[in-house]
């Protein structure tokens, strides 16, 4: 992300947000905010309330605590100029399936103003759906319905655009195009973009950042770098070596791994590492990079509890 | 923000877009129409022929029955049916407020209602004309009303109860997100009223004159000042404007207030 990007205002601001319905609590005071111009990711195993949340930044359930802030408007208080700066498809995007595609997107043009003809075009052509959007909704794929879902989220150049698992049922090559155009609408929109999703490894791929959310509460927030086509979070290099304790006390640094040492070290480091090694008699078998991937992350931070 | 009147013609555009719509609306022209020449072409002499407005109020107390359920079809269908859909969560998520979005479906449902009146009126008439005899005996003047007058007060009266029934069905769609249930409660009232009115008799029970079945028919003031129970117009029509808010609110409450989590 650009500096400047990271000194503009948070697009949306969730402020001790808490969910009861009756004794139970769904979502517990969640603080976060979502930087603006970034993907970000919001990642919970099924269960944790990332819907239940997402319901509330759209104003479809009330707030039993806390609040939202979108743009500075509190969802709360301004719901209507709030939510007018958002484009959301949450769960499955259902269509009046009577209605083709296109008339569908006529809906939700009328309820907003200055969405022209060539806006509605121009989304239509960002989602792909081409000549199929004068067909009935009632003929569409899931695969379809979701570009047609997430053509109306955006018909109004929404700053912050919400997407609840987009992913569920697409195939792989419509997931591969759904991550094209979210990064070229956060490229070239400035749109920011939150996406839950309980699966890992897309998150990995979409995501500046990510919030990991757990029995309604947030665990963590991490900053993704991107590494080529993979991420990773934190780096550690593992020696093997015939005695890794006798390694351990001659560096006097890292850690007991895999019967190895692990160490965190930059790559003149490791060769300068291996040379004292080697200097001081022990054998190095192999030097590699240990990169502890996200789902590590992931199953360390939740520590695989069950849905509770 | 957009434009209040786009939401009342995105609501039409809910409704006409069915077919089920343009289904209903056939029948109630067919059955408008049918009534008159059905009269005409099984009456064996002249003298048995009907006039122009006898025919035309004889096709209106059948035909309106239909008027009345197709009404009460769209209107249960106007809230529990973007429940149902789902398209719910896609329409709450707008710029406007729920009971802005509330009142584009009231809106649009009267408009159909009215719309529905329209055929009915335009086919019945047609028909009465084609197929009423002049040679037939001229009604005489109900309490000081011609026979033209007195069909198009009727026809006010059978409307006033449709008005009540659609905002009762609004309501119960409103509230149990059930298009099945608002149709099936509705047209139980329909058809109890009479029953009940029999049972609870305002003449016997001081309480029933508040219920709402015992003034929905107010067709009894167009032959007699005094109405059931010795009531008179003004207070049938203050009850039944009581009923109409308590529906009303009630719906506008609960969907303005509902979670929707589904």
């Amino acid at each position: 992300m650009s500096n400047m990007a990271e000194q503009l205002e948070p697009v949306a601001r969730l402020q001790g947000l808490t969910k009861k319905i009756g004794s139970k609590t769904l979502v517990s005071d969640l603080t976060l905010d979502i930087p603006t111009g970034q993907i970000f990711g919001f990642l919970g195993p099924n269960g944790a309330g990332k819907t239940t949340t997402i319901r509330m930044m759209v104003g479809l359930i009330s707030i039993s605590r806390g609040d939202i802030r979108i743009c500075g408007y509190s969802i709360k208080d301004h719901f209507e100029e709030a939510v007018a700066n958002v484009g959301a498809i949450v769960e499955n995007p259902e269509m009046y399936k009577f209605l083709t595609g296109y008339q569908n997107l006529r809906q939700y043009a009328r309820m907003v103003s200055g969405v022209t003809k060539q806006r509605i075009d121009e989304v239509v052509a960002l989602v792909g759906l081409g000549q199929r959007i004068h067909d009935k909704v009632k003929t569409y794929s899931l695969g379809m319905r979701q570009r047609l879902g997430v053509a109306q989220a955006l018909l109004h150049r929404p700053k912050l655009l919400i997407l609840d698992e987009p992913t569920n049922g697409l195939d792989p090559q419509g997931i591969r195009e759904l991550r094209d155009y979210l990064r070229r609408l956060c490229r070239e929109e400035g749109t920011t973009v939150f996406v839950s999703s309980h699966l890992l490894s897309e998150m990995e791929l979409m995501c500046d950042s990510v919030a990991i959310i757990q029995n309604g509460r947030l665990v963590d927030v991490k900053q993704l770098k991107q590494v080529g086509d993979a991420v990773i979070a934190d780096e550690e290099t593992l020696f093997e070596v015939d005695n890794a304790e006798a390694a351990l006390a001659l560096l006097g640094l890292g850690a007991l791994k895999n019967g190895g040492l692990a160490v965190e070290a930059t790559r003149e480091e490791i060769a300068e590492l291996n040379a004292r090694l080697v200097a001081g008699g022990i054998k190095v078998y192999s030097i590699h990079a240990l990169s502890r991937s996200l789902e590590d992350q992931f199953l360390e931070m939740t520590g695989g509890e069950g849905i509770g | 923000m957009g434009e209040f009147a786009g939401l009342v013609h995105n609501e039409n555009i809910k409704i006409y877009s069915r077919v089920r719509t343009w289904i209903m609306l056939f029948i109630l022209a067919v059955m408008s129409a049918l009534m008159p020449a059905l009269v005409y072409f099984t009456s064996d002499s002249v003298s048995s022929l009907m006039g122009l407005w006898e025919s035309f109020q004889m096709a209106v107390s059948i035909a309106f029955f239909l008027n009345t359920i197709f009404t009460v079809v769209v209107a249960s269908d106007s809230v529990a049916g973007e429940f149902s859909w789902g398209t719910i969560k896609l329409l709450l998520i707008r710029p406007w407020s729920r009971s802005k979005i509330l009142l584009s479906k009231y809106i649009s449902v009267i408009l159909f209602s009215l719309l529905s009146l329209v055929v009915l009126v335009a086919f019945g008439l047609g028909s009465s004309y084609l197929f009423s005899s002049s040679a037939a005996g001229l009604l005489p003047e109900t309490n000081g009303w011609s026979p033209a007058q007195y069909a198009f007060m009727d026809l006010l009266c059978r409307y006033v109860e449709l008005f009540l029934t659609t905002a009762l069905a609004f309501m119960v769609s409103s509230v149990f997100r059930a298009s099945g249930l608002a149709i099936g409660l509705s047209m139980f009232i329909m058809f109890a009223k009479s029953i009940f009115i029999m049972i609870f008799n305002p003449d016997r029970f001081e309480w029933a004159r508040y219920l709402l079945f015992t003034h929905m028919d107010l067709r009894g003031y167009l032959v007699s000042n005094a109405g059931p129970g010795d009531s008179t117009l003004g207070f049938s029509i203050a009850v039944l404007a009581i009923y109409y808010v308590l529906f009303l609110a009630v719906t506008w409450y609960v969907f303005s207030k509902r979670d929707v989590a589904a």
